[in-house]
Parts: structure tokens; C-alpha cells; sequence
């Protein structure tokens, strides 16, 4: 069984990717190795990851390069994955980015379907609307009210009662 | 705020999915949100039944068949517009087994409290009180079977009307647990009907339930 810590790449051996914008990046086979879709990607002339902008895929790119030597998850592992909004610091710092480019990598992750990275994106927009007011999350995120007040309010009533606990 | 796809949106809000506080937070942030929030937020009220403003949001979903069985208690029902969701499509279970105990159930103790705070209590201690819990009761137990298509999980404590159960065999339930019903002969007849109907069935738990033999026998074949 592949303990996830060993892939079929070795250490030295190189993979290009390209950017929709056009920026190539050599990275460590083993990388693509771990995420299929990356793989697709590899080598061809003109073959560019679409929707990933340059800056976005360095990013992304560092945090697989940081994290080669994970261990796989199972999808059994999912469920106490999704309770546990605990952080650590490396990711912590990697994600105190502006609120666009967090975003932009959760787009990413989901796109070349990233799952821990996507996993970790997400876990930290959940930590950063916790305990909000809706005004609070609103502004914290520049996010429109579109109900009418007599809607909000309906919805409030009918609701409610989720309040209390 | 970068657009998301949903699927990004329900994991994020997943991570909340037994925090209601939040949930009510954030489904107030705006229609886009509240849609995907809604069938988490309403997907486990089973213990949550005991709360008699979410048994109020039940009864404004109550058709009017199952209203009916209110009229004989003179029970005035909620006076708001119609809800905004059909929140109960999104139930998977009520009564849960693990909390029939006999001494709790979450949804007897919702419609008590919403009896006593709508001004019903002054005649609750009665027999003809008891019948109007009954009647409450059996019509959201009827709405519940009629609604909530994703119910899997159905637990009923003491009296109930036999009729409320008639969409049961439409029902996708899996498991059903009766205690204390005090059925009688043709009740039980329409509850072995019911039971023979369904497909997805595939635990059946009677308890203190007083039948008769054949009864027995019918319900364990």
C-alpha cells in the first residue's frame, strides 16, 4: 500500500508547468506526482494550466513544495479533518495573505483539485467569519446585502430559534 | 469577495455544521449564502425539536389536511406569511432513537413549550389538554412524512393520530421506532399496512406498545 511518502519520481527529476499568463515553473516531479492533475499539465510546449494565473501558481506550487513529504490522507480521514480548524503556523503564515490571493488559491486548490490545500483555504475563511455578526462578515468580506428588510427579517423569525444554541 | 463555486462555499460553512449560532449568522449574510446554509442548518434539528420557536417555523409549514386535525382544539396557528423555505425537505430525522428513552423526547417537550408560551397552559393539566398535544404533535409528525423526503430516521413517543402516519410508506425511512403508542386493534392494522408498503425499511423497534399477539406476530413478519 502506498504510504504516501514515497512517489515514483525521483528527487532530482524536473517538470514544467505554465501559467495561463505564460510563466513556466520547474518543479520536483514527485509534486506532480502527488496531485494527478498537475501531471496533465506537464512539459508540453504550449500547454499552460488555464484559470491559474503566475502569481497564484507560485503560490501554490510553494505550499506542495513545503508539504512533499506529507503523509496521504484517506477520505476516511475527511470527516475529523472537517472538525479540526486547528492551523499550523507554516500554513498560518502562508495564508496571512490579502483576502484576494486567499481566495484565488482556494480557486486553484479546487481547480487542480488540491484537496489539503483546498481543506486548508477553506478552514481559514471558517476561522476568520467565526462568532460574526452577518454586518461583521458583510464588511469583513465586501459582500452585499441583497435581501429586502422584510425578507431579512422573515428570515430571522423563521430562524431564530438556531440562536439559542 | 472572489466567487467561489458552492461546493467551496459548503465546505467552509461544513466546518460549522453543528455550530447553529454561526449558521444563523450566516445565513442572514445574504440570499447566496442563506441558500446553501439552509439544508445544513435544517439537516439535524432532531434535538433541537425541544425548542418551541423552531416548533413554530414547523407548524408554518403544516398543508391544510394536516392543519385539520388542529380545528377541534380551537389552536390559532401562527399568523406570519408563508415561510420562505420548504425548511423540512432538508430533515433526516426526527425522534431520534438514541434519545427515546421514555423519560425524553425532544419533540413532545417542543410542543409542550410552545403550548405553554402560546397561552395554552392554563388548561394543559386536563385529559382534553393531553389531546391537544396529541394533535400537534401528529399534525408536524404528518408534515415531517409528507415533507421531508431526505427522513431516514423517525422516532414516535406516546399517542399520535394513526392518520398522521399515512405517508409513511411514500417515505424513504430506514428506521422507525415506536414507543408508547397505545395503538389499538384497527390502528395497529393501518400501521402494519404502512409498515408492509414501505421499501426502505430496515429496522422496526417497538417498545411498551401492549400488542395483542396476532398483532406481534403480523408486525415481526
Amino acid at each position: 500500500m502506498d504510504n504516501g511518502t514515497s512517489n515514483s519520481a525521483s528527487e532530482n527529476e524536473t517538470i514544467t508547468l505554465k501559467s495561463c499568463d505564460g510563466i513556466e515553473f520547474h518543479i520536483d516531479a514527485r509534486i506532480a506526482n502527488r496531485y494527478t492533475l498537475l501531471n496533465n499539465w506537464n512539459g508540453g510546449e504550449s500547454a499552460c494550466i488555464p484559470n491559474v494565473n503566475g502569481k497564484v501558481l507560485e503560490k501554490v506550487l510553494e505550499w506542495c513544495e513545503h508539504h512533499i513529504n506529507d503523509p496521504q490522507l484517506n477520505c476516511g480521514d475527511d470527516d475529523s479533518r472537517r472538525r479540526n480548524t486547528i492551523i499550523e503556523e507554516w500554513d498560518e503564515n502562508f495564508l496571512s495573505c490579502d483576502q484576494d490571493m486567499l481566495f484565488e488559491i482556494i480557486l486553484a486548490a479546487n481547480y487542480l483539485e488540491i484537496k489539503p490545500l483546498l481543506d486548508l483555504g477553506c478552514k481559514t475563511v471558517a476561522n476568520m467569519m467565526k462568532s460574526k455578526s452577518p454586518e461583521e462578515i458583510r464588511s469583513a468580506f465586501n459582500i452585499d446585502n441583497d435581501y429586502t428588510p422584510e425578507e431579512e427579517e422573515q428570515f430571522r423569525k423563521e430562524n431564530e430559534w438556531a440562536e439559542d444554541y | 469577495m472572489v466567487n467561489l463555486p458552492n461546493e467551496c462555499f459548503f465546505k467552509i460553512f461544513n466546518y460549522f455544521r453543528a455550530d447553529f449560532k454561526n449558521l444563523y449568522s450566516f445565513l442572514l449574510v445574504n440570499r447566496h449564502w442563506c441558500r446553501i446554509i439552509v439544508p445544513i442548518l435544517w439537516n439535524e434539528i432532531a434535538n433541537k425539536l425541544n425548542n418551541r420557536k423552531l416548533i413554530n417555523t414547523c407548524l408554518l409549514l403544516l398543508n391544510a389536511e394536516e392543519q385539520i386535525l388542529l380545528i377541534p382544539f380551537k389552536i390559532v396557528l401562527p399568523n406570519s406569511p408563508k415561510p420562505l423555505f420548504k425548511y423540512s425537505n432538508y430533515v433526516t430525522s426526527v425522534g431520534r432513537l438514541d434519545y427515546l428513552d421514555g423519560s425524553l423526547d425532544y419533540l413532545d417537550d417542543g410542543v409542550m413549550n410552545w403550548l405553554y408560551n402560546e397561552g395554552y397552559k392554563d388548561v394543559y393539566s386536563n385529559e382534553k389538554d393531553d389531546n391537544l398535544a396529541i394533535a400537534v404533535k401528529s399534525s408536524l409528525i404528518a408534515m415531517f412524512l409528507r415533507m421531508s423526503k431526505e427522513l431516514k430516521y423517525l422516532g414516535i413517543r406516546g399517542m399520535i393520530y394513526i392518520k398522521a402516519i399515512k405517508n409513511f410508506c411514500k417515505n424513504n425511512i430506514i428506521s422507525l421506532n415506536l414507543f408508547n403508542n397505545n395503538f389499538d386493534f384497527e390502528e395497529t392494522k393501518v400501521l402494519i399496512e404502512s409498515i408492509g408498503q414501505n421499501n426502505t425499511l430496515s429496522s422496526l423497534c417497538i417498545s411498551y406498545n401492549n400488542l395483542d399477539s396476532w398483532s406481534g406476530k403480523a408486525l415481526s413478519e
